[in-house]
């Protein structure tokens, strides 16, 4: 595909999303906010110990409360265990519970009063076990084991090229340790769900999802029942960044108690309950050993990687591969050793989050950049240059760069921010002190893992009023997927995006898909819909051919009309062939579906192997100010550029970018969930704090100009790889100001202070 | 949240009467912004929650030259903030009630629940100590007034006997060339609450150089609002440099017993404290604190 057969050129255009007007009227339907006749509400009951035995259940009292329709424990649920590569969770923990906060018990009464009042006469007996609480003892012989066997989880070895030449080449090796932190996702709208049976037994789950399949298929499994007797609807998800994609739980709970009543049941989380039973991100501890030539050229590549799942793997397995290999991706380096371990702990499940593994290795990776270039008396950006990975290479692990933009985001922040200019300017004595930092970082757009498949398939009907409704396995988290959709079938169709609905996924109705998940919508369900709107539109044209008795090749839709491109005198309004075409086909309207499957490979055993049809590429530079008596970093300017390719809708990338450049600044400086005995302290959005307006300047974000040749009108995945670069980009701009390295997250005003406190200390020794 | 009956009473001697018939068993509601956090979280189980939010003349807000400022303990914090004599005579409590929490809590919470409620985290107390505050009781024998000070026993207690209504808080005129300042510090921008403040008031001397009856107070680092009235004495009567800044701020670091927690600890809570107090003593003298000493 080329530039010139899209009509964008450079930049689609920036509309509202199609769903912001439901979202600010207040009539967008959360699955919290639906209401069916008879709905019973449901509460969990969870577990106070970090590891113990369950030696008794006592429901009894429960449900004699008058108005308790139903009261389970793990002893009620299937013994099928559900999960992605590691199959080891229940609806419900059944002998055993490995984390504070582990759901033990669930019922559901006429209303949450008497479910709140029926969850106190629950009566659980435990007998409590050594917990491991730090995944640094969780390979030490004694440690308690969280699960049969062993508390590896899992473990990655790579190896490229020569890793002892290597160093040998090198001028300069730098070793260093980073500790990276669990982030709570923080979506606005907390895991809801409502779960109803039919006559027949049949199940339909409205949920907060972003996959619909993806929860299907995890519902068939853990309540152990055919995929086909379950339906599942999304209903409007107020943001997901990971945490709903596949682990949370609480969907399931409320299945499951719907299945036992027979009554229709709402389950919908507060937010300590949310942040115990979704997900937070993987923390890791990264030991990072680079080589490098005098003139900033990487050598060599050493890592090594323990990561904590919590209790249960979930996904974090993918996210430890992503972590141990993606970096590598971003550089032309040959020589790489990599060891990366998974453990379990006796705390909440970790998984998904926005940039799946990449924010982690690219605080580390970036912090030692900025490091070694300082070392080398080199230009942080050039070090980056030279390494960086260019269009048409192949990388060390066999991934086919089609488009890259990285230098380009790199020297449009340097200049933006006017990196020159603010580096020359003598260093500051007073008691604020400001410093800049850079970061680069790459993500995939679309990955091809579960059954070898990445695709996606659009159903697209064209009413007889010229009009199109579009049926979509992908979910719109709040990230843009229908207006992107809609976007590209107005402009491929010839109608006005206002004519175009898409409808939200349910398993019953829309194609099978895998979801949103690894930035993988817009590069390949929009593929799918670029070909489901050229057949459409061919249909169409086909049709007006033949009516009219004129070229079809002549022909062509534009502003909702058919014209005749080169006589100009055929001008006849859409409705009018659509309602022929059903006339002329026994009453068949215009119903297409087609399916896009990139070109990619699964990664082989090696982890090798094209896995996405695109790679998105971004740079962040900003500049903070340290109080030096306060500890406090406040962001003062941040300028970050995408490569996200051709953006089809830039005012949603922007609104993605800036997002994420938030929530990066979150993770850096603000949030830490903290734990106490293994129990989550501080969960509340009240001492869990967030950025808020109140902490960031302006944002800027730009969009590079790039065109990725595999995607759709040029377009690859915005708003993943906007997240990377902004805490390692913060940690170098603290360096910068206060000459302090931090390498353990987040960026806390008490480190910078004992930091600064410990240097002082060393000047006034060496007086 | 566990059932309880809600009261409405009319006037304050109802509501007296009420408080004294179930006693350990009633609790007062006058905004509700930390009280049904409490229900919520079951902290507090009452059988009977008073309602005083309808009680006339509780939440006025008057000043008289002679008397000074009495704020009703039913004002909301929104209030105090709109109000034209606190805006004309106390610029610092307008800034102080305008700037806490978020719209919401202003709009709803009463200046009598933050005082009463004694929570260390809030705003008021160390402003309204450097003011010279007092309190107003109501109980079933009458009035009573304490100073501040007095008020202000521990964590989450006060002063108040069971049974007792706080009715209001009396802030004496300010003096000829009296000003007041108050500073607060946040851990993070999303936290609504300080982690520490201070409060500073005095009476500009003759030459303009140097400061009388100075008071200092420090508040939500330490369990209750503390006068400094060491530091206090070492800003008066000399001229304020810098350096004294600076050495206020150290008599009060050694001086203080922070809270430690997860929001802060000890030593943290002292740095923090120590440049609040250097800062607002600078700011005062019209000096630049972002200088190093
Ligand atoms: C999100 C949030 C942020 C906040 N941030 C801040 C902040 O930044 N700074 C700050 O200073 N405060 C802050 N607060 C606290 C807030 O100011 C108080 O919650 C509020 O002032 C309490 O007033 P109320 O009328 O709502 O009290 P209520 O909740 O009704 O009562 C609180 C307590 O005081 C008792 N009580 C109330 N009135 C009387 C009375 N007249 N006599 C005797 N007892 C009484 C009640 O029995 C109860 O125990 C915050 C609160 C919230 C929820």
């Amino acid at each position: 595909m080329h530039r010139e057969d899209f009509g964008l050129a450079g930049e689609g255009e920036g509309i509202p999303q199609v769903n912001a007007r439901e979202k600010v009227l207040g009539c967008a339907v959360y699955a919290g906010d639906m209401r069916l006749p008879r709905m019973l509400h449901a509460r969990i009951l969870r577990s106070p110990h970090a590891h113990a035995r369950i030696t008794g259940v006592d429901l009894t009292a429960a449900l004699a409360l008058p108005g308790v329709r139903v009261a389970v424990s793990g002893r009620d649920v299937p013994a099928r265990a559900w999960g992605l590569s590691h199959k080891q969770q229940h609806v419900l923990a059944r002998d055993t519970v490995r984390f504070v906060g582990e759901e033990v018990a669930a019922l559901a009464a006429d209303t949450p009063e008497i479910a709140d009042a029926a969850l106190d006469l629950i009566q659980i007996s435990y007998e409590p076990l050594p917990a491991l609480l730090d995944p640094a003892d969780a390979l030490t012989t004694g440690a308690p084991l969280v699960h049969a066997g062993s508390n590896l989880a899992d473990e990655i070895n790579i190896q490229r090229g020569d890793i002892d030449a290597g160093f040998a080449q090198a001028d300069l090796i730098h070793e260093e340790t980073y500790r990276t932190h669990s982030q709570y996702p923080g979506y606005m709208e907390p895991m809801a769900t409502v779960a109803a049976t039919d006559a027949n037994g049949r199940l339909t789950v409205w949920t907060s999802t972003q996959s619909v399949f993806l929860a299907r298929q995890r519902l068939a499994e853990a309540l152990d029942r055919p995929v086909s007797s379950i339906r599942v609807i999304q209903a409007t998800v107020g943001g997901g960044f990971g945490g709903k994609i596949v682990e949370e739980r609480s969907s399931v709970i409320a299945a499951f108690l719907a299945t036992r009543t027979d009554r229709p049941v709402r389950l919908g989380l507060t937010r300590i309950e949310d942040m115990l039973s979704g997900c937070l991100s993987v923390p890791e501890t990264i030991r990072l050993r680079l080589g490098m030539r005098r003139d900033g050229t990487i050598t060599a590549k050493e890592v090594e990687i323990l990561a904590d799942c919590g209790a249960f793997a979930g996904l974090a397995p993918d996210i430890l591969i992503v972590s141990a290999m993606r970096s590598d991706n971003m550089q032309r380096i040959a020589n790489i050793r990599t060891r990366a371990r998974l453990v379990y702990t006796n705390t909440l499940p970790r998984g998904a989050f926005r940039g799946f593994g990449g924010t982690q290795m690219l605080f580390a990776l970036n912090s030692h950049l900025a490091t070694m270039a300082e070392k080398l008396d080199l230009d942080v950006f050039d070090v980056h240059r030279r390494n960086a990975i260019g269009p048409g290479d192949t990388t060390v692990h066999g991934w086919k760069i089609g488009s890259c933009a990285l230098e380009a985001c790199l020297t449009h922040v340097r200049k933006a921010i006017d990196w020159d200019a603010k580096r020359a300017r003598p260093k500051g004595t007073g008691v604020l002190r400001r410093g800049l930092g850079v970061a680069a970082a790459m993500h995939v757009s679309g990955n091809r893992t579960i059954g070898n498949w990445d695709g996606a398939t659009i159903l697209l009907k064209v009413n007889e009023d010229g009009r199109a409704v579009i049926l979509t396995g992908e979910s719109d988290m709040g990230q843009g997927a229908f207006t992107m959709l809609t976007q590209i079938c107005a402009k491929e169709l010839g109608i006005p995006p206002a004519h175009v609905t898409v409808q939200a996924p349910d398993t019953d109705i829309s194609p099978f898909s895998i979801g949103t998940l690894a930035s993988r919508v817009t590069i390949n369900a929009g593929a799918a819909m670029v070909k489901a709107a050229r057949q459409a539109r061919s249909q169409i044209l086909a049709a007006a051919a033949e009516k009219y008795s004129h070229p079809e090749d002549d022909l062509e839709i534009a502003d909702g009309m058919v014209r005749a491109r080169g006589t100009g005198n055929l001008t006849v309004p859409l409705p009018e062939i659509c309602r022929y075409h059903i006339f002329r086909h026994g009453g068949e309207g215009i119903i297409v579906s087609a399916s896009h499957d990139p070109e990619t490979v699964r990664m082989d055993a090696e982890h090798r192997g094209n896995i996405a049809p695109g790679y998105s590429f971004a740079a962040q530079a900003v500049e903070v100010e340290v109080d030096t008596e306060t500890g406090q970093v406040r962001l003062i300017e941040s300028w970050l550029a995408d490569d996200c390719g051709v953006a089809i809708n830039p005012l949603a990338v922007h609104g993605q970018s800036n997002g994420a450049a938030v929530q990066s600044l979150g993770w850096a400086l603000y949030e830490e969930p903290r734990f106490e005995g293994g129990q989550l302290s501080n969960g509340n959005l009240a001492d869990y704090t967030m950025a808020t307006a109140d902490a960031v300047p302006r944002l800027h974000s730009a969009i590079v100009d790039s065109f990725e040749p595999n995607g759709p009108l040029g377009a690859k995945g915005a708003s993943e790889t906007a997240i990377l670069p902004g805490a390692p980009a913060i940690a170098n701009a603290v360096y910068e100001a206060i000459g302090l390295r931090i390498t353990d997250l987040p960026i806390t005003p008490e480190k910078i202070l004992a930091g600064l406190a410990r240097a002082k200390g060393a000047r006034d020794a060496a007086l | 949240m566990l059932p309880f009956d809600i009261a409405t009473p009319g006037t304050l001697a109802e509501a007296l009467a009420l408080l004294d018939q179930y006693d350990e068993e009633a609790c007062v509601f006058a905004g509700g912004t930390a009280l049904v956090i409490a229900l919520r979280q079951r902290m507090i189980a009452p059988r009977v929650v008073v309602s005083i939010g309808q009680l006339p003349g509780l939440s006025e807000i008057t000043y008289s030259e002679a008397e000074g400022l009495r704020i009703g303990a039913l004002a909301r914090h929104a209030q105090i903030a709109a109000s034209d004599p606190v805006r004309r005579h106390y610029p610092v409590l307008a800034q102080l009630f305008g700037g806490l929490a978020n719209p919401q809590v202003r709009n709803q919470g009463t200046v009598g629940g933050n005082l009463c409620y004694a929570d260390p985290a809030t705003d008021p107390p160390s402003c309204l100590l450097a003011l010279g505050a007092e309190v107003i009781i109501a109980g079933r024998m009458g009035q009573r007034r304490l100073p501040m000070r007095a008020f202000l026993v521990d964590f989450f207690t006060t002063a108040l006997e069971p049974g007792e209504i706080l009715a209001g808080i009396h802030i004496p005129p300010p003096q000829p060339g009296e000003h007041a300042l108050y500073r607060r510090h946040l851990r993070t921008p999303a936290e609504h609450r300080p982690l520490a403040n201070v409060a500073l008031r005095f009476v500009a001397g003759p030459d303009g150089h140097s400061w009388k009856d100075v008071r200092l107070a420090i508040g939500a680092a330490v369990p209750v609002a503390l006068p400094m009235d060491e530091a206090g004495r070492a800003l008066t009567g000399r001229p304020i440099t810098l350096a004294v800044a600076g050495e206020a701020a150290a008599l009060v670091a050694e001086r203080l017993e922070p809270i430690s927690d997860s929001r802060g600890d000890a030593a943290f809570r002292t740095a923090v404290v120590r440049a609040a107090v250097r800062r607002i003593v600078a700011e005062a003298a019209g000096l630049d604190w972002t200088e190093t000493t």
